[in-house]
């Protein structure tokens, strides 16, 4: 196509041409990048500019960043937190620069390695601490970093066990069995259903104190009555139950404490929902990724005597990984932003509940704009909400640079 | 993708073979248990959800053996007495009187009145009133069963109205197995009532109370368009911006396709807020500037427009596009085709299956839409399927038999959908693997 008549120099009438090509390209771009402009990259500033404001449905005065202040507590520990993770950040790159460097240099960034790894962590945990205690008694605060708190119990609950069963199904299926596209075709029933039907059939069926499946298992399993969680109703803490399942008592700290005592038993339901759901979709991208592994690599390593367990080790996994990383990124991500089954699982126990323990942050900005109408809070919500998603993702790329083979 | 397994698979022992059948099996079924259970929660009545009926007796032989033939019934109306029914309206035509005899009942009916010591044959009374006054003859109808009649429920019913066959207490589920009752003459000298067993309605029968207590039938009306604009704008915006980033020279190219590629990282509850409050404006903008009303919230607009800018359904088309070759383009150059007519022409038709995975995952997308709906949409309007399921979940939240049907009725064009085109969506995912 063009690209052929590009590389001959140019006359008047070729760069006429490509003028107009130009021209209607943007033509042809123009109603897709309009929307995604005024519906994708706008609203990001805008979302800013509504945080920086006290908004509630109607725009309020300017109040700079306030609403910040008021989820996260005072500005020094912000800005120590902030502080901190930027200085680690940079000793990250210094010590990639020590790769680079030699001599004399070296030794000056060792020390300033050091250095930064002191100052930054110690600014970071500082600060953490200030914000901890602040929001001992400050009660937005308190909801705020709850809330965030609970989305880590919602990832690592979700993420690792979606790709532990995605990937053990997915191996199984590449193998050759009658009926692959048959179990395909099930396994990604569980993503292409509304979410807001499959969550009210969870709730009602698999959830369901009384009568429900789960817990029918569980006393077919031997549970005693009294002891069968309450599920989306139970807002106990999944560590007190096991412990007292197992006859084992618990300090009275531990049960108390919003992180040792884990996630309630109303989020273990929503993690399980979560892992039905998008097990299938990471089995499907799963069998993309092996199918991509060239045959070639299996037979060399059979020669070199490799069994099972080692092809799997040495050859699968390693050339899975940019699979998996993709895979545990876009889990991460949904799990931020997983707003819909919470909403049905939870709204006859009212939003976010029992006792706000499946408010994670996205609820609670929902819950922010909608119930209180606080659209500023809820916007700078999310921006932290924002902040701290690139700063995973920053996180994971690094991680990936190390550790993904692209083949 | 994953064609050609590796051949080495063959050597494999029989308990490894037992193995991965067991697991992949066992996978198999709690993928589908739930929907399982919705289906067969779906046809069960509330007493025998509430019981914990494994099996729902619909799908059984017993409520349908020897039913009765279909019958009309003349029913002799006499004027009511003063003060006999209570609360009945008043108006300038005296209220009348009848009764109908119910001699046969189905099994599950008959078996309810057995726990309660009472048989057939039922008694039906039926209260005639005119209300409306511009209708010839009697168009209320109250009918109620049993022989305590005034304290039992009584039900109105319109001419020609059906499935609202009158509620009897020792016999809940006479509504569902008992005959239909419908007044199918209301001329006071000829007055004539069918009674109909039917063996589908009495199946279904929850899907039916549903889809009427829900109002799915508008819901369902609303998802189908919303669906079908979203997915036509797609199409249309979405093949224009990938031909020209797969087969155009422009400055901004590989930047513009950055910033297309980075929006699928923002997550949407970030972009939630701000993009309400772009509507708003829009809709205040559309009616001050340019007089039309509510052109942006509570209609169709806000609910389709932002999702047309698919960067996912963009990117798919690219990588499809880039693939085809330059020798056709530079053909069709000679014959002084342009780029439109080269898309139109040339590039659609070679095109069908990653359009038609672009169609079906916009489709699944634009159907199962629901917290920008939720927000946007403040009546009934163009209020989506999903929408209205959340409220009905939460109205017949008891009613748990009622909820699954109306669950049912969301997922059903879904699966339909999927089951025929199964392939374009495991392998649209599969080939770009975004979207989360």
């Amino acid at each position: 196509m063009t690209t052929t008549l590009a590389r001959a120099r140019p006359t008047k009438g070729q760069r006429r041409r490509r003028i107009r090509e130009a021209l209607e390209a943007y033509l042809f771009l123009s109603p897709a990048t309009i929307l995604l402009f005024v519906f994708g990259i706008l609203p990001v500033g805008y979302a800013f500019y509504i945080s920086l404001h006290r908004w509630r449905i109607q725009k309020g005065p300017f109040i700079g960043l306030e609403n910040y202040f008021r989820l996260l507590g005072p500005p020094v520990n912000i800005a120590m937190v902030v502080g901190g993770i930027g200085l680690l950040i940079g000793a990250y790159y210094v010590w990639r620069g020590l790769f680079a460097q030699s001599g004399g240099w070296r030794l000056a960034l060792r020390i300033a390695l050091l250095g930064m790894l002191i100052i930054g962590g110690l600014t970071l945990v500082l600060g953490a601490d200030g914000m901890l205690t602040y929001a001992a008694q400050e009660r937005t605060v308190r909801q705020y970093l709850l809330s965030v708190l609970r989305t880590v119990f919602y990832s690592s609950g979700t993420v690792p066990f979606q790709l532990i069963f995605a990937f053990l199904l997915a191996n199984l299926l590449f193998q050759q069995i009658r009926g692959r596209s048959f179990f395909r075709m099930l396994y990604f029933l569980t993503y292409i259903t509304p979410t807001v039907a499959t969550a009210a059939v969870w709730r009602a069926t698999v959830f369901e104190p009384r009568q429900g499946l789960l817990n029918s298992l569980l006393s077919a399993l031997g549970m005693a009555q009294e002891n069968l969680p309450r599920w989306i109703m139970d807002p106990e803490g999944v560590v007190p139950f096991l412990a007292q399942w197992l006859h084992i008592s618990l300090p009275d700290w531990v049960v108390r404490s919003p992180v040792l005592s884990g996630p309630s038993l109303a989020m273990v339901a929503v993690c399980i929902y979560n892992i039905w759901v998008f097990t299938g979709y990471n089995t499907v991208i799963y069998l993309a990724g092996l199918g991509a592994i060239p045959y070639e690599l299996y037979e060399a390593a059979e020669i070199d005597g490799a069994g099972r367990w080692q092809l799997l080790r040495y050859v699968t996994l390693p050339l899975v990984s940019p699979t998996t990383y993709f895979l545990t990124l876009m889990g991460i991500i949904g799990t931020f932003k997983a707003v819909n089954h919470i909403y049905i699982m939870t709204q006859i126990v009212g939003l976010g509940g029992p006792q706000d323990t499946t408010t994670t942050a996205a609820i609670y900005i929902f819950k922010q704009f909608r119930e209180g109408n606080r659209w500023g809070v809820a916007s700078a919500a999310a921006f932290i909400l924002l902040g701290i998603i690139l700063l995973l993702t920053w996180i994971q790329n690094r991680v990936a640079e190390e550790r993904v083979h692209y083949g | 993708m994953a064609e050609h397994a590796p051949a080495r698979r063959r050597f494999r022992l029989r308990p490894a073979r037992i193995f991965t059948y067991a697991v992949l099996v066992l996978g198999a079924i709690i993928a589908v248990i739930p929907f399982v259970w919705m289906v067969l929660t779906s046809l069960k009545t509330y007493g025998e959800y509430a019981l914990r009926d494994p099996w729902p007796k619909a799908l059984t032989l017993v409520p349908y053996r020897d039913l009765p033939p279909s019958e009309d019934v003349v029913v002799d109306l006499q004027p009511v007495e003063e003060g006999t029914w209570g609360g009945a309206p008043r108006s300038a035509q005296p209220l009348l009187e009848g009764r109908i005899l119910i001699e046969r009942v189905t099994a599950p009916v008959a078996e309810q009145l057995a726990r309660a010591g009472e048989s057939p044959p039922l008694e039906v009374l039926i209260l005639a009133a005119d209300v409306e006054e511009e209708v010839e003859g009697y168009d209320t109808f109250y009918l109620t069963v049993g022989s305590r009649v005034i304290q039992q429920e009584t039900v109105r019913v319109r001419l020609g109205e059906t499935w609202k066959a009158p509620y009897y207490l020792n016999a809940p589920d006479m509504e569902r197995w008992g005959p239909q009752l419908t007044v199918i003459d209301n001329d006071p000298d000829h007055f004539v009532v069918r009674k109909s067993w039917r063996p589908g309605v009495m199946l279904i029968f929850n899907y039916i109370k549903s889809w009427y207590e829900a109002d799915f039938a508008r819901y369902t009306w609303n998802s189908v368009r919303l669906t079908l604009i979203t997915v036509v704008g797609v199409i249309v915006f979405s093949t224009l911006a990938a031909y020209a980033f797969a087969r155009m020279n422009f400055p901004g190219r590989d930047a513009l396709f950055t910033v297309f590629l980075a929006t699928l990282m923002l997550p949407e509850v970030v972009t939630l807020i701000p993009n309400f409050a772009i509507v708003i404006q829009l809709d205040r903008f559309f009616e001050d500037v340019l007089h039309i009303e509510n052109a942006w919230l509570n209609n169709w607009t806000a609910l389709t427009i932002p999702f047309m800018a698919s960067t996912f359904s963009i990117f798919l088309l690219r990588q499809f596009f880039a693939q085809i070759p330059d020798e056709l383009y530079d053909a069709a150059l000679i014959d002084g085709c342009g780029h439109l007519r080269f898309l139109l022409q040339v590039v659609l038709p070679l095109s069908k299956a990653p359009l038609m995975s672009v169609i079906v995952l916009n489709g699944i997308w634009s159907w199962n839409a629901f917290l920008w709906p939720l927000i946007v949409t403040s009546d009934e309007t163009w209020r989506p399927i999903t929408v209205g399921l959340s409220k009905f979940t939460m109205e017949a939240a008891a009613e748990v038999h009622l909820m699954m049907a109306g669950a049912a009725i969301t997922i059903i064009p879904i699966l339909i959908l999927y089951f025929f085109t199964q392939k374009q969506f495991t392998e649209g995912i599969a080939t770009t693997g975004l979207k989360g």
